[in-house]
């Protein structure tokens, strides 16, 4: 190892939540000067802790930090963080819309530059100018946050995460320390030009600075790191260096996802191959095009079948599901449900009564976690369990709701003392079981599935799998959309493949299998 | 705990339920406590059969407000134009009564389902605070009724004709509690036996998830503020025969606050998402047995009971948002 070029080294950091949850078990990462280093890894993968362990928002269970060679203790807070050079950009909620520019870039900075409690703002200023003409920021100092587009927002935050930086450095007197910038996922809401945008803004600051880059986009990954780290269930599974070695995608992508998993127990399945052809065509998307994320959408769904997206994060299959349940507006294109075009502007109440349903595995998204089950499962299933002896009021019935949620429950075996219990008691599996029984007995033609396994155990997924199979069988067409490779090749009869918004290629189920290896 | 409760299920039906509704409803400790001390201090003047009139009249005019609103704070959103609807509203019936007679008193609720949809769509598609909103509200009507009366040169808007509402046909049973008594029903079905209660709870509680399910959000929204103008509307009517077949000229701020506490009392959250109107007649109750026993109490100086229950009103707020973290984490 160049001892020259190495910044800061984490060695054999683990940690450990509520004493169960193994979160980071002995990784080892080095920082170089002057690169852009990735992390990858799936969602509870540990990116994120170990990237808040390296501010100071969590203390290691056990490690070490070095500092160009030299052992130094983990910053206890982000402020101590800062004065050793590192500093951390978040996902979201980083940006105060309502501030100017220069107001924002020096927001708990301020004490440095205030004489006599008044604030100096000419020098504020004069210094903003002169780090943005630096950085090659290009934006209005007085606009508001808001104003500015997200890449340049984006950016704005980096040049803030850089100063911060400079000023905490300046106390201690050691001015020749490279910044650490740790960046956590920080393209996920940009569109693909945005994406771009930062990236040549990236490369351009990487002469004085070195970024930490987390994220599961692994074509950007692959297209600007220097090196990277793979990730997996806490431990540190792989270690590129680009400069010295090629990665394909694919291997990427694999040392992601793992190769040892549930699949393997499916491998003898024949999973409900509806013969589809020939079937009436359910849904027809035309060249649905939303600026920035997606364009010229067209295929055809047929009744009883399962078509998914599959791509890379960033390719806009999600916001091509997000579009079709009604959240996320399109631009133009044509949406034709059984025969009727429907307006692309439709909202998720009017695609339901469409039969356009949704699906996620994010459970706190869908579930009302402080209803009993019964509860959840007719808050889409009202037509069910309402009598209208009076015809023009529908009166509820509670026999005929509490005998739906228990037959919903007896049928997905779901975990719980009776229909009354309120959903947050129970486990992941079960609480996404009650998410879909309640499709399940709604039963919309169309259902949009986006992730709809995540972060729940082998049982449970199969039991998700087998109703979703089992709606499968009775005609009712699916689109999904997920991180697994091997649940396309579980649930999907066609496999649309895209990439930066458009789509590729088109697989059946046996192709899939093939070119993923599965 | 849940276990026992399920065992207890089969032997003790009715042990069950009733031990199931005081959990889920604390201020029936309060109602039972209050109850307890108060006609244990002062017993021959608290149970006397004319207080106990007397709380029921109060029952009825302090429900009246709070039952329509809570709709709307079940959204996580906020009505006070109920004082506005009660004050205007009854000009209206003082105004319209030499042309229509004794109908005239049904433009109440139908003034108030006017002046919720009002609400309603300038909250949902102006996205203008609901609070403001309905202050502004309530201000306005406040102000065109005492404008009323000063151009016509009375000093009330009574409406004598209504006199025979005021006789109950049931001895014991106000007139006003009785007239108060299809509001309640109404309230309790829509929000148990229709739809429109598990919506709003669900949009109150989780607006994406409801969203998702499927739920028309906006329309909801709207529906929740009419039906809070048509119950405050149809409640009303209770309350102005109550004053004597006149409705309130001038503005008093403690009379906004009585609807608030009773809602907040009851247990409904302002952030919304839980509770409901069965939860504001018990809160009522308590606000009303509150008053009124102070009232009773020797050495309870009756020019201070109205800062004793603002400052009752704001411990109730904090303990209860108190109460609602908790509920959030566990």
């Amino acid at each position: 190892m160049d001892i020259q070029k190495q910044l800061l080294e984490a060695k054999n950091i683990s940690k450990t939540f509520d004493n169960v949850v193994r979160a980071l078990d002995a990784v080892t990462i080095e920082v170089r000067k002057n690169e852009i280093l990735s992390v990858v890894g799936e969602n509870g993968a540990g990116k994120s802790t170990l990237m808040k362990i390296l501010v100071g928002v969590y203390p290691p269970d056990s490690g070490e930090l070095y500092h160009i060679g030299q052992r130094i203790p983990f910053p206890r807070n982000p402020i101590e963080a800062l004065r050793r050079g590192i500093s951390i950009v978040y996902q979201e909620r980083g940006v105060i819309p309502h501030l100017k520019v220069y107001q924002f870039l020096f927001l708990g900075l301020e004490e440095k530059f205030t004489r006599l409690g008044r604030l100096q703002l000419e020098k504020i200023i004069g210094i903003a100018k002169s780090v943005f003409d630096e950085l090659g920021v290009r934006c209005d100092l007085g606009s508001y946050m808001y104003e500015l587009p997200l890449s340049t927002q984006k950016m704005v935050e980096i040049a803030r995460a850089i100063l911060s930086i400079r000023l905490a450095i300046g106390d201690s007197g050691a001015p020749d320390i490279t910044p650490i910038i740790i960046l956590d996922e920080p393209t996920a809401p940009l569109s693909i030009e945005e994406r771009d945008e930062l990236f040549q803004y990236l490369l351009n600051l990487k002469k004085n600075n070195s970024f930490i880059f987390v994220s599961h986009i692994i074509p950007e990954v692959m297209k600007f790191s220097d090196r990277i780290y793979v990730l997996r269930d806490g431990k540190l599974v792989a270690h590129h260096d680009l400069s010295v070695e090629k990665v394909s995608e694919e291997q990427l992508f694999r040392e992601i996802v793992g190769r040892v998993s549930y699949y393997e127990l499916y491998g003898g399945h024949e999973y409900g191959r509806a013969e589809a052809e020939g079937r009436p065509i359910i849904l027809s998307v035309r060249n649905l095009t939303k600026k920035g994320y997606y364009q010229d959408i067209t295929f055809d769904l047929r009744e009883g079948e399962c078509i998914g997206l599959f791509g890379p994060a960033g390719c806009g299959k999600s916001e091509i599901a997000k579009t079709l349940y009604g959240e996320l507006l399109a631009d133009s294109g044509k949406l034709i449900v059984d025969n009727k075009e429907i307006s692309i502007k439709g909202e998720p109440h009017s695609r339901l009564r469409r039969g356009i349903g949704y699906f996620s595995g994010e459970t706190g998204k869908e579930l009302f976690l402080y209803w009993p089950i019964k509860k959840n499962v007719s808050i889409v299933n009202f037509e069910k369990i309402v009598r209208s002896p009076l015809k023009i009021v529908s009166v509820i019935s509670f026999k005929a709701e509490k005998i739906l949620a228990e037959k919903i429950v007896k049928k997905l075996r779901i975990k719980a003392p009776s229909v009354d219990t309120e959903c947050y008691s129970l486990s992941g599996g079960s609480k996404q079981k009650v998410s879909v029984g309640k499709w399940l007995e709604r039963s919309p033609k169309i259902l949009i599935l986006e992730d709809p396994t995540i972060g729940i155990d082998v049982g449970a997924r199969e039991d998700i799998y087998e109703v979703l199979l089992e709606m499968k069988k009775n005609g009712i067409s699916m689109i999904l959309v997920s991180d697994d490779p091997k649940e396309y090749a579980i649930l999907c009869d066609k496999i649309v493949l895209m990439r930066d918004g458009k789509i590729q290629k088109m697989y059946t189920n046996e192709e899939f299998k093939k070119v993923m290896e599965l | 705990m849940s276990g026992n409760l399920r065992r207890g299920a089969v032997t003790l039906p009715i042990l069950t339920s009733a031990w199931r509704l005081i959990r889920g409803n604390p201020a029936i400790w309060a109602i039972l406590g209050l109850l307890i001390i108060f006609s244990s201090i002062v017993p021959e003047r608290f149970l006397s059969s004319g207080n106990l009139i007397a709380i029921l009249k109060n029952f009825a005019v302090t429900s009246m407000l709070a039952v329509g609103p809570t709709f709307v704070i079940l959204l996580g959103s906020i009505d006070v134009s109920y004082m506005g609807i009660w004050m205007f509203g009854g000009a209206l019936v003082w105004l319209l009564y030499p042309y229509l007679g004794l109908a005239s008193i049904f433009i109440y609720p139908i003034f108030g389902l006017l002046i919720g949809l009002f609400n309603g769509v300038l909250h949902v598609k102006a996205k203008i605070p609901s609070f403001i909103l309905t202050l502004a509200m309530t201000a306005v009507l406040a102000f065109l009724t005492t404008y009323v009366r000063n151009i016509s040169g009375v000093l009330t808007l009574t409406v004598p004709a209504y006199n025979f509402l005021r006789e109950s046909p049931i001895p014991y049973l106000p007139s006003p509690f009785l007239l108060a008594l299809p509001t309640i029903a109404i309230s309790i079905f829509l929000m148990f036996f229709t739809k429109l209660g598990t919506y709003l709870c669900a949009i109150g509680s989780n607006e994406e998830g409801a969203k998702l399910a499927g739920i028309n959000v906006e329309k909801y929204k709207v529906l929740a503020f009419m039906f809070s103008g048509f119950l405050v509307g149809l409640g009303s009517i209770a309350i102005f025969v109550h004053l004597g077949n006149q409705t309130r000229v001038d503005f008093d701020p403690s009379e906004l606050v009585r609807g608030l506490a009773a809602i907040v009392l009851g247990g409904t959250p302002l952030a919304g998402g839980m509770g409901g109107p069965h939860r504001t007649l018990l809160g009522a109750l308590v606000y009303v047995l509150i008053f009124n026993g102070l009232f009773l109490l020797p050495g309870v100086d009756p020019n201070h009971l109205k800062l004793y229950i603002g400052a009752l009103l704001l411990g109730a707020v904090v303990i209860a948002s108190k109460a609602l973290k908790g509920a959030l984490i566990a």
